[in-house]
C-alpha cells in the first residue's frame, strides 16, 4: 500500500518532496470536497468520513480506488470544504503559546461570531479571504437586473438642488426606496456598482461610492468580507472616516473570526463613536462597554440619552437585567428638549419598550405569583385576543384564550398555550408557524398578565 | 328486462313447489347474522328485518332497496358539501425548530437537541427536510431520516440525497440550529389545496354536474364546450334504462323533500290541492323558459335547477351554523338580500309539499323535465297484467302521482322506483322491457277521463308556452336592463375567485349553485346581491374587508361544476391575478402623515407574493441636508406585476385600522378589478402569461454594469 506510507511519510516535513510531488500525480481529480493541507505543505483532495477529538478520517481515491486514511489532526494545516477554511494548527511561524491555544477545535456553539463560524483565522488569512471575495461577485451579482427610476441623477452630486426628491438623487432612493425594501437590495448594490464604473476617474466621487457599497455589504447584505474589501479601498482603515464605518470595519474583522484585530483597530481610532458601545458588548466584553457609557456620562456635552440607551442594551445582552432596567431609567430621566428632541424622544421611546420586554420577558419568575387567574390581552391578527392563565402553586396550571377575533388560526389556539404549559412560561416559546401573529398574540398576552401578577 | 330473470333469488317461490336453496350470498348472511332477522321458511312467517322495514313505512317494504340508495345520496350529499368541502381541517405542514446539533458520529449520524416537538408527529423512519440560517435567509441542507428521539434529542442520519460537502463540514463546525419540516424551506404551501385533493375521491361536485340541467343550459349560455356535458350524457343514459331513475333514487332534494313530507307535510292538510290541475305542466314551461334563456345568453337555470337549489339551501341555512359551531360566529360572513331571497326559494320549494307530497318534483322541477322528456326514449317501463284486482293499493302508494286511475302508467312521471309492485297484491305489476306487452291488462278501465291532447290539453299547452315564452321575455329584457354594469370605467367592477373566465363568459357560465362559497376558507367569496343587478345575483364576488384569498388553496375552481372558475393547479392559481391593490394616498396612515403603519406589507410578506414595498415618506433633513435617522414614515407602494389581488392586506387594514381601532372608515388599501387589474383568460396558461411579462421586462431594462471598477483590475 504504497498510498499509506506516502500519507504517512508527508506528515513530517518532507525530506523526499519528489517522491511526495510523484504520488500527489497518482491521487487523481474527483468530486470530493474537502482539501486537506497538512503542515508539511503536502495537500490533497479528499472526502472527509469523520472526525473525533485527535484523527480525521478521508477517503482518498488513488488509482481509482478508494482508499481510507486515517490523519492526526495535529499534523494538519486546515481543511477546505465549500470555499470554507477550518485551520486546525497555524502553519506560519508563532510563538509556542499562542500555537498551543489555536490548536484546540474551534468552538461549536453559538457563542463565537454568527458567520464564518469556528473558522478562527489568522491575520494573514482575513486579509488574504477580504481580498479574495473582495474582488469576487457575490453569486447573485450576475443574475441581478439593474434596476433605478430613469428620473435618477446619476451624476450624484455631492449637495443636490432642490428639495428632497427620492426619484432624482441617488442618496435620497437609495434612503427611502432601496433600503427599507429587501426585494431591492440586490438591486441597490448593483446600482452602486454601475456607478463606480460611471465615476472610477473621479477620485473623490469613487471614495464616496466605495464607501456607500461597503455600507451596503454590511448593513444590508452581512457580507463582512466584501464591506471590508470596499472600506479598505476607501482608505476607512486609515483614515478612520467616516467614524461609524471605521467601527463596523472592526466588527467586520470579529465576525470573520480575528478578535484582537477588530481590537487593535478600535485602539487605533481617536475619537470613538457611539457604535462602539454595542461592538463591545456584542464581542463580551461588557466592562469595555459600560466604561466607554460612563466616560461619555462624564462629557458634560456628550449625548447621554444614546449613551444610556446603549449601556442598557449591553447590560441586556450580558443578562445584567437589573443594571440594564437602571441605565433605561438613566434614559427616561434625560429631559426631552432641543436641541436633538427628536432624537431624545425616540431614545425614550426605545427605553421604554426595552423595560417592557424585560419586565414581560425576562424577570417574570412564575415560582413567586400568587395563585389566582389573571387576564391581559394582545392584539392579534383582527383584534384583540384574551387568555387567562391559571396559576398554581408557583406554576401555570392552564392558559385558555378566552376571547378572539381571529379568523385563521389553525392549531396556534391549542398549540401556543400547550408549549406555554410545557416551558412553564413564555421565554423560547415559538410562534407556531403559519399563524405567527395569532400565536405571538398569546405569548405576549400571556407574559402580560404574568407580569401583571407579579406586581401585584 | 324483469329483474328476476336475471336475479333468480328474488323470485317467489311457487306455492307447493320444493323451495330451491339459498343463493350463496343470502347462506353467508345467515351464518353471520342472528337468525331471528331472517325469515323462517319453513312457515313462511317474515324475519325481525322485514319487520322493520314493515315499521318505519310501507314504502321502504315495498321497495327497499329504493330507499336504501335515495338514503345514501342525501348521505353522499351531505358528505360531499359539509365534509369535502368543509376547507378547515387542513393544517400546515408541520415545521420544528430551534434543533441544535451537538454531535456527528462515525456513521455521519447527526445528534440534534433542544428543539420542539410539539408541532406534528417526527417519529422515527420519517424522513424529512432539514434547513438552517444562513446570513439573513434559511438555506435548505438536504433531507433526513430520523433513526430515534431520545428524550429531548433527536438523532438523525441523512439521506442518500443529502450533500456530502455539508456532512464533511459538520465535522468540523456543526454550526447553527436547524428548523425540520415536511416540505422543503420556502416551498410555497399548499395544505388547503392538498386537503381538499386528499378527501376529493369523488369531486365535492359530482351531484352538480350530473344535473343535466346544470350542464345543458350552461352550454347554451356561454356557447362553450362544458365538460360537465359528458357527466349529464352519461345520468341521461342510465335514464333509458331507469326512467326518471335519478329523481326516484338519487335526487337529493327530492329525498329531503321526502324527509319534509313525512315530518312535516303530512301533518298539515289545509293547503292540499285537488289530484288534477293547471300546474301538472308547470315543469316543462319551466324547462324550455330557462333553456330559452340561455339560448338569449342569461343563465337563470341555476335559480331553479333541482341540485344547485339544495346546495344554496344547505349553504345558506346550515354553513353558518357549521362555521359558527367549529370557527365561531366572527367567521360567518353578513347576511345580504341575495341569502334571504334564496332562502325563501329554498323554503317555497320544501313548501309546495304541503301542497301535495313531492308536488316540487312531480310538477314543478325543471331538472325532473328534463327526465321526463327523456322517457320518451325509455327502454324499460311499468307494465299491469291483467291479473290486476283494481284494489287502489299501487295508485295510494305511488309517490309520484304516476298511475292513472286505471292502475296504467303516466310514463313520464314513473320513477321505476317499484313501490307500487311491492304493495300489489296479486304482483300484476311488473317492471320490464318496453316492448314486453303479454297479458297487459285493459286500460280506461275504470275510465281516466284523460285524453292524450284534447282541446283543453292543446289549449293549456298553448297557455304554458305562451308563459313560458313571455316569461322568458321578461327575465332576459329585465336581466339586460338591470344587469351588470360591463362598461370601460365601470367603478363597481365585482372582484372574481381566481382563474374566473373573461366577465361577459363568467356570467354566462355560473351556475349560482353556491359550492365555491362553501369550499372557500375564511369565506372570502360571498354572493352578490343585486350590485351587479339581476345578473350578478348569487355569482361569487370577494370581500377582502372579510378575508383575503389563502395562497395555497385553489379550491373554488376545484368544486366549480361549469368551469366558470376554471380548476387551475395551485401553481397556476398562485400567479392569476384576480385583482389588483389600490392604495389610497388620503387615508392610508403613513401616507397622510399620520402614523406609523404596516400591517399590508407585512401581511404581503408573510403571504409569500412579497408585492407591496416600502417607500419612505415624509424624510427630515438636518442643516447638512443629511437625512434624520428614522424620520418620516415607511409607506406602501403596490408592486402591480407582484400583486395577484388576493386582498390580504385589505382584510388586516380593515381588520385593525377600520374595525379594532377605528382610525379610518373604510381600509386604506382595496382590490379592484377591472381592464389592467386582472386577468380573465378563457384558456391558456397564467404563468406563461408571467414569463412572458417578465421577458418583456427584462428586454427594456437598461444594461448593467460590472463588479470590479478598470482602476482595482
Amino acid at each position: 500500500m504504497s498510498g499509506h506510507r506516502f500519507l504517512r511519510r508527508a506528515w513530517f516535513p518532507a525530506r523526499r518532496a519528489w517522491l511526495v510531488l510523484a504520488l500527489l500525480a497518482l491521487v487523481q481529480a474527483t468530486a470530493a470536497a474537502a482539501t486537506v493541507e497538512l503542515l508539511s505543505g503536502a495537500s490533497f483532495e479528499c472526502t472527509v468520513l469523520s472526525k473525533d477529538d485527535k484523527n480525521v478520517t478521508v477517503e482518498v481515491i488513488m488509482s481509482g480506488m478508494k482508499v481510507k486514511r486515517v490523519i492526526p489532526l495535529s499534523s494538519v494545516y486546515r481543511v477546505t470544504i465549500n470555499d470554507k477554511q477550518y485551520v486546525i494548527n497555524p502553519r506560519s511561524p508563532v510563538p509556542e503559546k499562542k500555537r498551543s491555544a489555536a490548536k484546540r477545535t474551534p468552538p461549536t456553539t453559538s457563542a463565537g461570531p454568527t458567520d464564518d463560524k469556528g473558522a478562527l483565522r489568522t491575520r494573514t488569512a482575513i486579509e488574504a479571504w477580504i481580498k479574495e471575495q473582495g474582488r469576487t461577485p457575490p453569486d447573485w451579482f450576475e443574475a441581478t437586473p439593474l434596476n433605478y427610476p430613469p428620473s435618477l441623477d446619476l451624476s450624484w452630486p455631492e449637495k443636490p438642488e432642490g428639495g428632497w426628491n427620492n426619484q432624482k438623487n441617488v442618496g435620497q432612493y437609495i434612503w427611502d426606496i432601496v433600503n427599507p425594501n429587501p426585494s431591492k437590495w440586490r438591486e441597490g448594490v448593483k446600482l452602486m456598482h454601475h456607478l463606480l464604473t460611471l465615476h472610477q476617474d473621479d477620485r473623490a466621487q469613487r471614495t464616496r461610492i466605495m464607501v456607500e457599497l461597503g455600507r451596503m455589504y454590511y448593513n444590508l447584505h452581512e457580507d463582512h468580507a466584501r464591506a471590508a474589501f470596499w472600506w479598505q479601498q476607501a482608505g476607512v482603515d486609515k483614515t478612520h472616516s467616516p467614524p461609524g464605518c471605521s467601527i463596523h470595519l472592526a466588527e467586520c474583522y470579529w465576525r470573520l473570526g480575528n478578535k484582537q484585530m477588530a481590537v487593535d483597530h478600535l485602539r487605533k481610532m481617536r475619537s470613538v463613536p457611539y457604535d462602539a458601545i454595542k461592538l463591545w458588548a456584542d464581542m463580551g466584553e461588557p466592562q469595555q462597554a459600560l466604561a466607554l457609557v460612563e466616560s461619555i456620562a462624564k462629557n458634560p456635552r456628550g449625548q447621554h440619552h444614546l449613551a444610556y440607551l446603549l449601556g442598557g442594551d449591553a447590560c441586556r445582552v450580558a443578562g445584567r437585567y437589573d443594571e440594564a432596567i437602571e441605565y433605561y431609567q438613566k434614559v427616561l430621566a434625560v429631559p426631552s428638549q432641543d436641541p436633538g428632541k427628536g432624537q431624545i424622544d425616540r431614545c425614550h421611546q426605545r427605553a421604554r419598550a426595552s423595560l417592557e420586554a424585560i419586565r414581560l420577558f425576562e424577570l417574570t419568575d412564575v415560582a413567586s405569583i400568587a395563585d389566582g387567574d389573571y387576564r391581559a390581552e394582545s392584539l392579534g391578527y383582527e383584534g384583540p385576543v384574551e387568555v387567562e392563565v391559571a396559576v398554581r402553586s408557583g406554576r401555570i396550571e392552564s392558559v385558555h384564550v378566552t376571547r378572539h377575533k381571529e379568523k385563521q388560526f389553525y392549531s396556534a389556539m391549542n398549540d401556543t398555550p400547550a408549549k406555554i404549559l410545557a416551558k412553564q412560561g413564555v421565554k423560547g416559546v415559538d410562534a407556531t408557524s403559519s399563524a405567527t401573529i395569532t400565536s405571538e398574540a398569546i405569548i405576549n398576552a400571556t407574559a402580560k398578565a404574568l407580569a401583571s401578577a407579579a406586581e401585584k | 328486462m324483469r329483474l328476476d330473470i336475471f336475479l333468480p333469488f328474488l323470485k317467489k317461490p311457487k306455492r307447493g313447489s320444493e323451495p330451491a336453496p339459498d343463493p350463496l350470498p343470502l347462506r353467508l348472511a345467515k351464518r353471520v347474522l342472528p337468525r331471528a332477522l331472517f325469515a323462517d321458511r319453513a312457515t313462511g312467517k317474515p324475519g325481525l328485518a322485514r319487520k322493520w322495514l314493515k315499521w318505519i313505512g310501507p314504502s321502504w317494504q315495498s321497495a327497499p332497496v329504493r330507499r336504501i340508495c335515495q338514503a345514501a345520496c342525501l348521505g353522499l350529499f351531505l358528505w360531499l358539501f359539509f365534509y369535502v368541502c368543509y376547507p378547515y381541517s387542513a393544517r400546515p405542514a408541520p415545521v420544528s425548530t430551534a434543533w441544535q446539533p451537538t454531535a456527528i458520529d462515525g456513521e455521519s449520524q447527526i445528534t440534534l437537541s433542544g428543539g420542539d416537538l410539539s408541532d406534528g408527529s417526527w417519529a422515527a423512519g420519517k424522513t424529512v427536510y432539514a434547513a438552517r440560517k444562513a446570513g439573513p435567509q434559511t438555506a435548505e441542507l438536504g433531507r433526513v431520516t430520523i433513526v430515534r428521539q431520545q428524550g429531548g434529542t433527536l438523532i438523525v442520519r441523512p439521506a442518500e440525497s443529502f450533500p456530502s460537502e455539508v456532512i464533511e463540514e459538520l465535522q468540523f463546525d456543526l454550526g447553527g440550529a436547524w428548523t425540520l419540516s415536511e416540505r422543503p424551506a420556502g416551498a410555497w404551501p399548499s395544505h388547503y389545496a392538498d386537503n381538499l385533493a386528499g378527501k376529493e375521491w369523488l369531486h365535492a361536485e359530482s351531484l352538480l354536474i350530473i344535473d343535466p340541467l346544470v350542464a345543458i343550459s350552461t352550454a347554451i349560455a356561454s356557447r362553450t364546450w362544458v365538460w360537465s356535458l359528458v357527466s349529464a350524457a352519461g345520468i341521461l343514459l342510465v335514464a333509458i334504462l331507469v326512467p326518471r331513475g335519478f329523481c326516484g333514487y338519487i335526487c337529493p332534494l327530492g329525498t329531503l323533500i321526502d324527509l319534509f313530507d313525512w315530518s312535516i307535510g303530512k301533518r298539515i292538510v289545509r293547503f292540499r290541492v285537488a289530484d288534477d290541475g293547471w300546474w301538472v305542466h308547470i315543469k316543462y314551461y319551466l324547462l324550455a323558459g330557462t333553456l330559452l334563456c340561455s339560448l338569449a345568453g342569461v343563465l337563470v337555470s341555476g335559480f331553479v335547477a333541482a341540485i344547485p337549489v339544495i346546495t344554496r339551501g344547505m349553504l345558506f341555512l346550515f354553513d353558518p351554523l357549521q362555521v359558527a359551531w367549529a370557527r365561531g360566529w366572527h367567521n360567518v360572513p353578513p347576511v345580504g338580500p341575495g341569502q334571504w331571497i334564496s332562502l325563501a326559494l329554498f323554503f317555497a320549494v320544501l313548501g309546495l309539499g304541503l301542497m301535495k307530497p313531492r308536488f316540487w318534483c312531480k310538477y314543478v322541477c325543471p331538472s325532473g323535465a328534463v327526465f321526463s322528456l327523456g322517457n320518451l326514449l325509455r327502454v324499460s317501463e311499468r307494465k299491469v297484467e291483467d291479473t290486476c284486482i283494481h284494489c287502489n293499493k299501487c295508485v295510494e302508494i305511488c309517490p309520484f302521482d304516476a298511475i292513472k286511475p286505471d292502475f296504467t302508467t303516466r310514463v313520464t312521471d314513473c320513477t321505476l322506483c317499484q313501490t307500487c309492485g311491492g304493495v300489489c297484491p296479486t304482483q300484476a305489476i311488473k317492471f320490464v322491457d318496453r316492448w314486453n306487452t303479454t297479458l297487459l291488462k285493459i286500460e280506461n278501465d275504470p275510465p281516466t277521463h284523460e285524453t292524450p291532447l284534447g282541446r283543453r290539453g292543446f289549449l293549456s299547452l298553448a297557455a304554458g308556452s305562451a308563459a313560458a315564452m313571455i316569461g322568458t321575455g321578461g327575465v332576459v329584457g329585465a336581466v339586460k336592463l338591470f344587469g351588470a354594469d360591463l362598461s370601460e370605467g365601470s367603478t363597481s367592477l365585482p372582484v372574481r375567485p381566481p382563474g374566473s373566465l373573461p366577465e361577459r363568459e363568467f356570467l354566462t357560465a355560473c351556475i349560482r349553485c353556491g359550492e365555491c362559497f362553501k369550499a372557500c376558507p375564511n369565506s372570502v367569496l360571498q354572493p352578490l346581491g343585486f350590485e351587479q343587478g339581476l345578473e350578478g345575483l348569487w355569482t361569487p364576488a370577494v370581500n377582502a374587508d372579510h378575508a383575503g384569498c389563502e395562497s395555497s388553496c385553489n379550491a373554488c375552481g376545484q368544486v366549480c361544476p361549469t368551469g366558470a372558475i376554471r380548476a387551475l393547479p395551485l401553481e397556476e392559481k398562485k400567479v392569476a391575478r384576480m385583482g389588483l391593490a389600490i392604495v389610497n394616498p388620503q387615508t392610508c396612515l403613513p401616507l397622510a402623515g399620520r402614523e406609523a403603519c404596516q400591517l399590508c406589507v407585512d401581511e404581503c410578506v408573510a403571504a409569500g407574493y412579497r408585492a407591496i414595498e416600502f417607500t419612505r415618506v415624509g424624510t427630515e433633513v438636518d442643516e447638512l441636508g443629511l437625512p434624520v435617522e428614522g424620520s418620516g414614515f415607511l409607506a406602501p407602494v403596490v408592486q402591480a406585476d407582484k400583486c395577484v389581488g388576493c386582498g390580504l392586506c385589505q382584510t388586516r387594514c380593515f381588520a385593525i385600522n377600520v374595525a379594532e381601532r377605528g382610525v379610518l372608515a373604510e381600509s386604506a388599501i382595496v382590490i379592484e378589478a377591472g381592464p389592467g387589474k386582472e386577468d380573465r383568460l378563457l384558456r391558456g396558461s397564467y404563468i406563461a402569461l408571467r414569463e412572458q411579462e417578465a421577458l418583456e421586462r427584462k428586454e427594456a431594462a437598461p444594461k448593467s454594469g460590472s463588479y470590479l471598477p478598470d482602476f482595482l483590475d
